[in-house]
């Protein structure tokens, strides 16, 4: 019999009308790394959490069929005990955290106290843990002090130590840096050799595909296809299911390079050995993203001195000069891509040195001054969203920095139309989904008509059609004349969409160029800790 | 360090001894000086509590406390001096204010008391991590579930602070004024505290799946994995401090009769 055995399992979630699992039969075994992939609002979380009994147990709702995990009837075990053989980690790492331990062994200790284990076995279990994961280290350390990637890591050492049979990851690296990814996919791939099974929720699909036995392709609370990631990612209908095949993949189609079997290959080496084989090379896509209207001077600084503490120096004769190119700020965490942003902003005041906007010296202005010429949006648009209606969120900017209702009623409409929110004006922001929380609060900001778009992170939580959008909209308002400056850690879509690419380490620039320039210099990219996008990657391999 | 908590760790003795030993200190420099009757056993309770936060290398960070205390210690003095109902003999003049050795003996009395409490808390506050408190009264069958409260806390509510900011700094970016008239500010309090209470739910809801997966609703004993060593300090504060309770009692008793 399999490990886990889901037969007939249909859901819907308490107050809704659509089923989010309908009719889903399939069976894992032991030791498998599975992958779920599919547009946001698939089924994915919820197919997760229905393995670990979280559906029904916890959310309530209608439930038919039967989910058994090692001969467990899901459906039937409280959580607390069903948390012994499945465990789970989700998005935010800093959710995870209990809360109630002040130390990183007491926080990993907190859940086999809870279950009772003997004190002398807890402390060995822990101590295997940390060191498994490469966070011995920090076992002092308080864990909300941590790094995104470390504080993931100590969420799944909590999880690992009470010895589940099988873990689930619900997109555990989509608010990491790509050092964070990193560190979580290389102890996932650890965790693979020791047997435990591994199921997978995760939008970089070219990391999912290097390391998934199997994946599961869902659409509509539906799977429509449970098999290899060749096969899967071959398949025509996965631009319908809102996914896009790993980058590897693309190329190869684009080349008719199949394996044996008449499937495209999704990892690097394979799509490798197929270029050599047929004796090509990848071509350079046309660059169809420059579309900016010019190069006037937008934001310059001079001799910029910054620090949060005293004696702590973030930022020293900061010298930088921004046109009206759409610029991408990369680096990793703890760069000072954010604080740059933030002053330019006028969010933080400089210790020392100017900041001009269009040659006037915006230093002394406050946040408020600026607000009719810089948009700013954060990362998390739970932190802005306040009204009941998609369209009176979206209007409160325009309104507060001096529009009249028939213009920001104009210019919000337009907003919610280029972030793919049509149809939802009315809709309370609350009830949407985090993704469509984040395109209205980037639709909020580029409805007040400011000169600059600032967006920090603004790919997180998207699967392929929402990054699509938000790759449109900063191309559409390049086009007239606005400068967009974004943080991004998603280096595929900065070589895509952005003309021009700063790496920063350390609070310095390490470098300032086109995506071409900047991917091309490795030496850059090792001290700011950044990967190449993959196919300039596989090109390269090629190339020597 | 959480920002709640006024614990630093010192590895002090004071630091290592256990919270219960220094809770009955606490306890001890309340109670005997009340017992007793005696002003002067507060000069000695204040004395030795003043020792123990240098000692415990902590007195600096106790002033603030005792300087927020003066505003109430001088207008206890004020109101006791001049107005106290029982003032007959005059002790000092200023001016037409005239302050009575009644009153002002009074209101010696109860500052006396506030700078008693406050300074034996801040030596048992300033010297204890909560957490271990929190630990010690559930072995002793304290609810896990308050524990968790009371702890959480001290962790979580320093976060939302946090996010308070992040928050505020998002609507001034839609340019929200939150500063000037009182107007301007009731009108910045909903787009403030929405998000704030928003996101607090909706963090705890995920919170609370994560501790479900971790066994939180689990009915069984909790284990306890801090190994904490009886000092043999404890046992001789302990028996010191209940001695000196005795004996303020008896001597009360004793002055009664």
């Amino acid at each position: 019999m399999s490990l886990i055995q889901i037969e007939h399992l249909k859901y819907r979630y308490p107050g809704t009308d659509r089923l989010a699992l309908d009719d889903i039969t399939l069976s894992i075994e032991k030791g498998e790394f599975i992958g779920i992939v599919g547009r946001n609002g698939a089924g994915k979380s919820t197919l997760g959490q229905a393995v670990n009994g979280l559906v029904p147990r916890f959310h309530n709702g209608a439930y038919g069929g039967k989910v058994t995990v090692s001969g467990v009837i899901a459906e039937n075990t409280p959580v607390e005990e069903m948390c012994g053989h499945v465990g789970l980690i989700f998005q935010n790492p800093f959710n995870q955290l209990s809360g109630a331990a002040e130390t990183v062994f007491n926080e990993v200790a907190y859940g086999l106290q809870n279950l009772g284990f003997p004190a002398q076995e807890i402390r060995s279990r822990v101590e295997e843990v940390l060191k498994q994961l490469d966070i011995w280290e920090y076992r002092e350390r308080n864990p909300f002090e941590l790094s995104g990637g470390q504080m993931q890591r100590v969420a799944i050492a909590s999880i690992l130590c009470m010895r589940p049979e099988v873990i689930i990851l619900d997109e555990p690296t989509s608010q990491l840096d790509p050092q964070g990814t990193e560190e979580v996919f290389r102890v996932v791939e650890d965790l693979t050799d020791t047997g435990i099974t591994i199921i997978m929720i995760e939008q970089k699909l070219e990391k999912l595909a290097k390391y998934c036995d199997r994946i599961i392709l869902m659409e509509g609370g539906k799977v429509r296809c449970f098999d290899t990631p060749e096969k899967v990612f071959s398949r025509e209908d996965l631009d319908e299911c809102g996914v896009e095949p790993p980058a590897f993949t693309r190329i190869c189609r684009e080349y008719a390079l199949t394996l044996q079997d008449g499937t495209y290959p999704v990892k690097l080496e394979d799509a490798e050995r197929l270029f050599r084989e047929k004796g090509v090379s990848p071509e350079k896509d046309a660059p169809a993203k420059i579309v900016s209207s010019g190069n006037e001077e937008v934001f310059r600084t001079s001799e910029l001195d910054f620090s949060y503490i005293r004696n702590v120096q973030i930022f020293k004769g900061l010298n930088i000069l921004l046109d009206e190119r759409p610029t991408a700020v990369i680096g990793q965490n703890g760069a000072g891509k954010t604080t740059l942003v933030r002053l330019l902003k006028g969010l933080l005041k400089p210790v020392s040195g100017r900041i001009y906007f269009r040659k006037e010296d915006i230093s002394g202005k406050t946040v408020a001054m600026l607000a009719d010429k810089v948009g700013y949006v954060f990362q998390n648009p739970d932190d802005q969203i306040f009204k009941y209606k998609v369209l009176d969120e979206v209007m409160f900017g325009p309104l507060n920095i001096g529009m009249t209702e028939k213009t920001a009623r104009e210019e919000s409409l337009n907003a919610i139309s280029l972030m793919g929110l049509s149809g939802l004006e009315n809709v309370n922001p609350y009830d949407l989904e985090l993704y469509q929380r984040k395109m209205t609060a980037i639709a909020s900001v580029v409805a007040m008509d400011t000169d600059v778009i600032i967006l920090d992170e603004p790919t997180i939580a998207q699967d392929y059609p929402g990054k699509r959008l938000i790759g449109n909209m900063i191309r559409e308002l390049s086009r007239k004349g606005k400068l967009i400056i974004a943080i991004l850690h998603d280096m595929d879509f900065v070589e895509e969409n952005f003309e021009r690419v700063i790496v920063m380490a350390h609070g310095r620039i390490l470098m300032d160029g086109s995506a071409d320039e900047v991917f091309a210099e490795d030496q850059v990219l090792a001290e700011a800790r950044l990967q190449k996008p993959y196919i300039t990657a596989l090109r390269e391999i090629l190339g020597k | 360090m959480s920002g709640l908590s006024l614990y630093v760790d010192q590895g002090t003795y004071l630091n290592r001894l256990h919270p219960y030993t220094k809770l009955l200190y606490v306890l001890t420099a309340i109670l005997v000086p009340l017992i007793g009757g005696k002003k002067i056993l507060f000069a000695v309770t204040i004395a030795s509590s003043i020792l123990l936060l240098i000692i415990g290398k902590t007195l600096k960070r106790a002033v603030p406390l005792i300087a927020f205390s003066f505003t109430l210690i001088i207008v206890i003095f004020l109101v006791q001096g001049l107005f106290f109902h029982k003032n007959e003999i005059p002790l000092l003049s200023l001016g037409f204010l005239v302050f009575y050795r009644e009153g002002v003996m009074y209101a010696a009395g109860i500052c006396l008391n506030i700078l008693n409490m406050l300074l034996s808390f801040a030596v048992f506050v300033l010297n204890t991590p909560p957490q271990e408190l929190v630990e010690e009264l559930e072995k002793n069958g304290f609810s896990s579930k308050f524990g968790y409260v009371i702890n959480s806390v001290f962790q979580i509510v320093p976060q939302m602070m946090k996010t308070k900011d992040t928050i505020l700094d998002a609507q001034r970016s839609r340019g929200m004024e939150t500063e000037g008239s009182l107007m301007t500010r009731i009108k910045a309090f909903l787009p403030l505290i929405s998000p704030v209470v928003m996101s607090a739910l909706i963090n705890t809801r995920e919170r609370a799946i994560a501790l479900e997966v971790r066994g939180f609703g689990r009915k069984n004993k909790k284990t306890f994995i801090s190994e904490r060593q009886k000092l043999k300090g404890d046992t001789v504060i302990t028996a010191l401090l209940f001695s000196l309770l005795i004996l303020a009692v008896v001597w009360r008793v004793k002055s009664c009769l």
